[in-house]
């Protein structure tokens, strides 16, 4: 991504949110939404910008699981973990995904493709188990249909749309 | 639009009511949409409108609670009994549509008849 | 056609001839009274009751009937398809006893037109304590009404409110808990999703009633459609003049505004979920003071669950006494669940408080998805605790859980049968307590720890006898000594399945066996002979290579390149997998 053009974003989303109390979570959801995670050099941006000291927006980005401050693969495969998807074979899709992508939960793929996660309750219990690509959710998946949907990702583009920012109304 | 006064809302409310009609209902909640509840949708929307039924309103809604049987359509045809369908694929809501609402015959093995209270 | 009967077999075996059957004779003698161009047979997929036989549903007369039997087929069509009249001995009594107030316009009304929610009697309790009632009064229905919170530790709602509202402030607040993080439970989600504009109605009035202009959601992250709902629901709130200043008319004014959680479970707890909207790791800090005295920005506010806030309206319009009418002992109203698990009909689900368990899982669940039995169920996520399928007959209140060593909780209900193993449930709560400990008390940090390595020697067989008594002994600290509900209530489903199922921790231990075969060190995969007939279908699955051999010398299972995972054993068709 070009520098001029993220500052610019950072800069316009600070501006929508400067003035709102306890407005760093909800800035720092917009930019995750944006580029998929929270790049170093935006935060520093933002501790300028929102005269805040580095450090605390760090604090804030490593106690939240949903902050990612790495680069993350292109589509993001996550399994959830919820104890209805636990106890419906979700260790299993897990497994299986491993074994196919050949790397751990946490991990990314060599060719930055793929990157496998694990989440908590989606929310989908009656559909159990479940998985998502780039936050489209797969329901009552089987061992066999792993393959199926990974191969279906290997050309397309990522949204990172799992998440829309509260902006007020 | 104005902002309302109690008495506005009151006469609002009143006047809403006064709505009839036949309608579909498809359960578009984030489990529903995983289960495939927008393609059922769109199916049927399509179809409505190819067989040019005006006063039939297709609409979407919450989750009624049965995600065993995801997507779920309910139709309402007046003079017929109001019905959940289960597990539609636009196979069987190209079906609804023929067979429930322009032959009035309900569909084998598709009802979910599950007499909630309400 | 004036009539239609829904037919249903609702026992398991010989399904489809038996229905045919039924079927075919029913519509042979409505042929015989020249009825088939009047009454229309319809087979279902379901008819909300299980286990009962062929369950027959006449419309429109709304004749519900089970176990009947082929020779009351003439006289259900003599008496009620034409007759009208119901027949008392065929009567159903199993159904559904669904009751409907929080999810009352759920997979009703289109959720993203605040007009649906208008007719539907939306902002009509807004309406009528805007056009009379003192807050006093609204308070007063609430005490009659016998409202508790439904988040989890059920505080009497009017309580909290009358607290709040009695601390003088120049600022309040009003806080909806969105951050649904039981991993189980749903309806938060649904009802968001659903019917938003019925919590953003229950907002304004604890608004009103405690003297707040301004109120927050905050919801969970990973729900991103109940986000966009709640957004546009807001959006047509302001537009309609029913937030912002002068609503309705009068000079009541409220604002709503939207904070994200983070995927940070701590966040469920009040303390924690304020310090995260003003956008701060989500710490707890120690109470009192309490959120009523000194919650957000150290202003007074209240924090009320999703499922409570919706419930609001529905006591200001029908009433307190109405609403107390509903549900037993100290527990009114109704209690939203969230049934899933290894139940053949997982879903939300809505019944009086007083409903058993067994009503629950059984005449709206249907019961075991599969052949196995129910062994126990899960309430609470893992705050909670295990309920053994023997105590399924006691009534869901709050009390009556908590004396079965689990807690009502937020609503998930999780089905457990017989291929579940106890101490690999207790593992997974405990595990989930522990990622998300926040680290700030170390009853929490370390006890839990402690606990997750004890339980995973056992499940791995190396387990000793004296590990149940540390387990118990590092439950109570961390109980008595966290800072939190969180550490306060992690032992709760080690306690519990030890409660019931000690048995099952002994095999573990002492036996090294695994009886439910979860825990891949404790059980082994084998292949029976005698039964294989040497297709190699388990070879060609095996993910590890672990099966040798070829179709003329036959297969063996390689213990050593085994994972456990269990493929083979799901794909052979003649059981000739052992597992044990």
């Amino acid at each position: 991504m070009e520098t001029a053009e993220l500052k610019e974003t950072v800069q316009n989303i600070v501006n929508e949110w400067k003035d709102r109390e306890g407005n760093l979570i909800m800035i720092l959801h917009q930019i995750q939404n944006r580029y998929g995670y929270v790049p170093r050099e935006v935060s520093l941006q933002l501790s300028e910008l929102l005269d805040i000291p580095l450090a605390r927006i760090y604090e804030v980005l490593t106690f939240y699981h949903y902050f990612k401050i790495v680069k993350p693969g292109k589509h993001r495969v996550s399994v959830c973990m919820g104890t209805a998807c636990y106890l419906n074979g979700a260790p299993g899709l897990l497994n299986e995904l491993e074994h196919l992508l050949g790397v751990s939960a946490g991990e990314t793929t060599q060719d930055g493709l793929f990157q496998v996660e694990v989440v908590r309750c989606l929310g989908c219990c009656g559909l159990a188990p479940v998985m998502t690509v780039d936050g489209k959710i797969f329901s009552s998946v089987q061992k066999d249909d792993i393959a199926k949907i990974l191969s279906d990702y290997s050309h397309k583009e990522p949204i990172f749309s799992s998440g829309d920012t509260g902006s007020q109304a | 639009m104005k902002k309302l006064s109690v008495d506005d809302l009151s006469a609002m409310r009143k006047e809403l009511k006064k709505k009839k009609g036949s309608w579909i209902r498809v359960g578009c909640s984030t489990c529903g949409i995983a289960a495939g509840a927008k393609e059922v949708f769109d199916t049927l929307k399509e179809e409505i409108q190819k067989r040019d039924l005006k006063s039939l309103e297709v609409k979407q809604c919450g989750c009624i609670g049965m995600c065993y049987a995801e997507p779920l359509v309910e139709v309402m045809i007046e003079g017929m009994p109001k019905v959940f369908y289960g597990k539609v694929d636009k196979d069987v809501a190209l079906k609804i549509v023929e067979k429930h609402v322009c032959g009035k015959m309900l569909l084998n093995d598709r009802i979910y008849d599950a007499k909630r209270s309400r | 056609m004036e009539k239609r009967v829904f037919i249903k077999d609702t026992n398991h075996v010989g399904k489809k001839e038996r229905t045919r059957d039924f079927y075919t004779a029913f519509l042979a003698q409505l042929r015989e009274r020249k009825l088939e161009n009047d009454v229309q047979l319809i087979r279902v997929a379901d008819i909300g009751a299980y286990n009962q036989g062929f369950v027959v549903h006449i419309y429109p007369d709304d004749f519900l009937y089970s176990n009947v039997e082929m020779q009351d087929i003439p006289r259900m069509i003599e008496e009620s398809i034409l007759g009208g009249k119901k027949i008392d001995d065929l009567v159903c009594h199993h159904i559904s006893k669904q009751f409907r107030i929080v999810l009352r316009n759920c997979g009703v009304i289109d959720p993203r037109n605040i007009d649906e929610y208008i007719v539907h009697d939306g902002y009509q309790a807004i309406e009528k304590i805007l056009s009379g009632y003192t807050p006093e009064k609204v308070l007063e229905e609430l005490k009659t009404s016998g409202l508790r919170g439904r988040g989890g530790a059920g505080y009497p709602t009017w309580l909290k409110w009358q607290f709040t509202r009695n601390v003088p402030s120049d600022q309040k607040y009003v806080i909806c808990n969105g951050d649904e993080g039981d991993p189980g439970a749903y309806m938060d989600r649904s009802v968001l999703e659903g019917d938003p504009h019925s919590v953003i109605e229950g907002m304004m009035i604890a608004g009103y009633v405690i003297g707040a202009t301004k109120g927050y959601f905050y919801i969970r992250a990973e729900y991103p459609l109940a986000i966009e709902r709640v957004k546009n629901a807001i959006s047509q709130a302001y537009q309609y003049g029913l937030l912002g200043e002068n609503i309705l008319g009068t000079d009541f004014r409220f604002d709503l505004e939207i904070r994200l959680g983070a995927g940070a479970f701590v966040c469920g707890e009040e303390t924690a979920l304020i310090a995260s909207i003003e956008g701060k790791r989500g710490y707890p800090r120690p109470r009192p003071p309490y959120p009523s005295v000194k919650g957000l920005w150290d202003k007074p506010t209240v924090i009320n669950n999703v499922e409570t806030l919706a419930n609001i309206p529905v006591v200001i319009l029908q009433g307190g006494a109405w609403f107390s009418n509903i549900g037993t002992g100290a527990s009114k109203g109704t209690k939203v669940f969230a049934l899933t698990g290894k139940v053949k009909n997982s879903g939300l689900v809505e019944v009086p408080m007083g409903t058993t368990l067994r009503e629950i899982v059984y005449d709206i669940g249907g019961g075991s998805a599969s052949q196995a039995k129910v062994k126990a169920i899960q309430t609470g996520g893992p705050s909670g605790g295990v309920i053994p399928e023997d105590f399924l007959d006691t009534p869901v209140s709050y009390e009556s859980l908590q004396k079965l060593g689990s807690i009502m909780g937020s609503g998930g209900m999780i089905v457990m049968d017989a291929n579940d193993c106890m101490v690999d449930i207790a593992k997974f709560y405990l595990r989930f307590c522990v990622d998300e400990s926040c680290g700030k008390c170390t009853p929490c940090r370390v006890g839990g720890t402690q606990m997750l390595n004890l339980l995973e020697r056992a499940s791995e067989g190396t387990g000793k006898r004296e590990d149940i008594e540390k387990l118990k002994k590092i439950s109570l600290a961390m109980q008595r000594a966290s800072l939190c509900g969180l550490g306060q209530t992690a032992p709760n489903p080690v306690l519990s399945t030890l409660r019931y199922f000690e048995d099952e921790y002994l095999a573990h231990i002492e036996e090294k066996k695994c009886p439910a075969c979860r825990c891949g060190a404790l059980f082994r995969y084998s292949i029976i002979q005698e039964k294989c007939k040497n297709c190699g279908l388990c070879a060609k699955n095996c993910p590890a290579g672990a099966i040798l051999g070829d179709r003329e010398s036959g297969y063996t299972l390689d213990q050593e390149k085994c994972t456990r995972c269990g493929r083979c054993f799901e794909v052979c068709r003649l059981g000739a997998i052992f597992r044990g």
